[in-house]
């Protein structure tokens, strides 16, 4: 499904002229199966950000390649990518990133508008994925009349909502309580169960970590696999 | 993105800042009423003036001179490609002292030719041409100047009266004359050299079969007598006949000069016509001569107009451009998401270039309905001041179009405008395409 090969990527850091070049992905090569929950827990700065960043190809790494779905991602232009990510992944993110002017409903139905949908066809699929994460009755709402646990039940369903086969997700629970985490955790595991989707999570939080059938733990550009 | 989604966005996206999007498209319609506007004086005076200058002048007709010498050859012209008609009209140095009844009216004589009248369709306001050399076509205002002595007094003193007030006495003066319709009397000429104090002796009687129309313009004054053109032979006998001395006889060519107009088929073969009359070695004047200088002169002023008005146009697009450049700034994070999940840049560049359209097109609307309006109240109040300030009526009277658009203008000033307004949208569009998402993720909602 995702096949990681030697990748490697640096950061230049400070003044113009007098830049540092610092490492954040050393060298990377591992591979991701179909039905899948990958786990990549670190410290901040470990590089598992970057390393979530170049899967989801909005950063090209320096070295290597990225192979998803049999494709080559590593390489692509702008416009191919955009199109790549549209059909292949969702995305769950910390602060959830949905739109402040558009309702839950309109939210979700964002990635199928940009897909070029029609309204109708729209709404169905819409309505059943609010149904599916339990948000049926707040779909007019907007963002801010939101629980942290249902701005995120929302943003998962607009990751599913293009039926991607992989769901990248950057600390999906790292604004949310304990409790609202447990809901989570147990909708992302039901959503791998039932529709055999790809989990790919990026988290410090090892009880999160713990959820995916495969553990890595990043370190100063390094992954390094570890048994659960 | 279909197409009506990519519209809701945009109206979506506009309605979130009203004020602001209001503004920008206020700005935009003032820049483009104002070049609207401006431009419409140009076409409004250039159509005043071409109406002008048609109103009283057949547009087909074209004016010949020749040789003074030589004779012109109207047989010639006659045969030309898209001649419908030469008339050759003729003015002797004779003028014809009428009396009728009582009443006395001393015209110039002009002589024309009645058939090529008719083929021309030369229009009468009273009775009909001339079918013999005893019928004539007196002038439309004839038969005020025909007055008895009583009223020629009367004249005289009106005009010495009110001298320093050509208004009233002209008014006044307009109650004399013959009441009647002169059509079907019969009046009686007798012919005087222009050089001569007297009057020729000789008394001849034409039949008044038909009055000219009115003249366009109200200050024309046609006091005139048309006689046949066959008469010319007759009439400069009875000059010869007149003059004592044989020595003093004017040559004929020195007694009659010849006015020929040619008449086109139509608008389109009068180019043709006066490019064969030129070749000829023949002097021109038409209408549509004079018109394409006026034209030349009036495109100038009217790209003049219309640059300025696109400084304004310009101006505006300020406005825009800070608003499109502050909506990416303001939407980043949105743009960043948008990317994310699978917009291309290309879908995000098209979402603001139709944003800015969108203002462009609105404020362009609403600035050609404004237009028209100004436009409309200028035509109808700027005579009614200008006169009020000179106190008269001879702005409200000649009926002067200030301001008029065209079509053309509409066009102009559209593409104009809502170019200015895409160009204007142009860069903040490019700016939301390089945003990384990465960075734009990251921004505090």
């Amino acid at each position: 499904m995702i096949e990681i090969k030697n990748v490697s990527h640096t950061f230049a850091i400070g003044k113009k002229g007098k830049e540092k070049k610092v490492p954040v992905l050393k060298d990377l090569s591992f591979g991701i199966a179909r039905g899948e929950i990958v786990s990549i827990v670190g410290k901040s700065g470990s590089g598992k950000s970057t390393l979530l960043n170049t899967i989801a190809g909005f950063m090209a790494p320096e070295q290597g390649s990225i192979v998803v779905n049999g494709q080559e991602t590593a390489s692509m232009n702008e416009v191919t990518h955009a199109q790549f990510r549209l059909e292949n992944f969702g995305f769950i993110f910390q602060n959830f990133q949905l739109m402040p002017g558009l309702t839950a409903l309109e939210n979700v139905e964002l990635p199928l508008k940009i897909k070029g949908i029609p309204s109708a066809k729209r709404k169905v699929k819409v309505k059943e994925l609010l149904q599916q994460v339990g948000l049926e009755n707040v779909s007019d709402h907007y963002p801010n009349e939101l629980s942290g646990g249902q701005q995120q039940r929302v943003s998962i369903a607009r990751a599913l909502v293009t039926n991607p086969p992989i769901l990248l997700a950057d600390e999906p629970t790292g604004s949310l309580d304990s409790e609202t985490e447990q809901d989570i955790l147990l909708l992302i595991q039901s959503l791998n169960k039932a529709l055999n989707l790809t989990f790919v999570i990026i988290t410090h939080d090892e009880e999160v970590a713990n959820i995916a059938h495969r553990k890595f733990r990043m370190h100063d550009g390094e992954l390094v696999k570890e048994v659960l | 993105m279909l197409f009506k989604d990519q519209v809701d966005f945009v109206r979506q996206h506009l309605k979130k800042n009203r004020l602001r999007v209001f503004t920008t498209i206020l700005a935009t319609t003032m820049g483009c009423a104002f070049l609207i506007v401006l431009a419409s004086i140009g076409f409004g005076l250039q159509g005043s003036m071409e109406r002008g200058i048609l109103t009283d002048q057949t547009v087909t007709e074209i004016e010949v001179y020749g040789d003074p010498q030589k004779k012109i050859d109207v047989d010639a012209i006659r045969k030309m490609d898209n001649v419908r008609a030469v008339v050759e009209k003729t003015n002797a140095q004779l003028s014809a002292n009428v009396k009728f009844e009582e009443r006395t009216n001393s015209v110039p004589v002009n002589m024309t030719d009645f058939d090529n009248e008719e083929k021309i369709g030369s229009k009468l306001s009273e009775g009909r041409l001339p079918q013999n050399s005893d019928e004539i076509v007196v002038g439309y205002h004839f038969a005020e100047n025909l007055l008895s002595k009583a009223e020629l007094k009367e004249q005289e003193k009106l005009y010495e009266e009110s001298a320093e007030n050509d208004t009233t006495s002209t008014k006044q003066a307009k109650k004399l004359g013959y009441k009647e319709s002169l059509v079907g009397k019969t009046i009686s000429v007798k012919l005087q050299d222009y050089d001569n104090d007297k009057a020729i002796n000789k008394e001849l009687t034409f039949k008044v079969v038909g009055v000219s129309e009115k003249p366009a313009k109200d200050w024309l004054i046609k006091n005139t007598i048309l006689f046949s053109h066959e008469l010319k032979g007759e009439f400069y006998n009875i000059y010869k006949a007149s003059v004592k001395d044989s020595k003093n006889i004017k040559a004929e060519k020195d007694m009659f000069y010849p006015e020929i107009k040619v008449h086109a088929t139509n608008l389109e073969a009068v180019k043709g016509v006066i490019a064969k009359l030129k070749d000829k070695g023949l002097s021109v004047y038409s209408v549509t001569e004079q018109l394409d200088d006026i034209n030349v002169i009036f495109l100038a002023f009217k790209v003049g107009l219309i640059f300025v008005g696109t400084i304004a146009v310009l101006i505006a697009s300020i406005g825009i451009f800070n608003t499109m450049t502050m909506a990416v700034t303001e939407r980043t994070r949105e743009i960043g998401v948008m990317k994310a999940i699978g917009a291309s840049p290309k879908l995000i560049q098209r979402l603001f270039l139709m944003e800015s359209a969108w203002i462009g097109i609105l404020g362009t609307a609403i600035a050609i309905v404004i237009s028209y309006g100004i436009s409309f109240l200028s035509n109808w109040l700027l005579p009614i001041i200008i006169d009020m300030a000179t106190d008269s009526k001879q702005f409200q009277e000649a009926d002067i179009v200030f301001s008029h658009i065209p079509w053309q203008l509409i066009l102009v000033a559209s593409a104009i405008s809502i170019g200015v307004a895409l160009l204007s949208g142009w860069r903040p569009a490019r700016k939301a395409t390089k945003i990384d998402v990465i960075q734009a993720l990251r921004q505090e909602l």
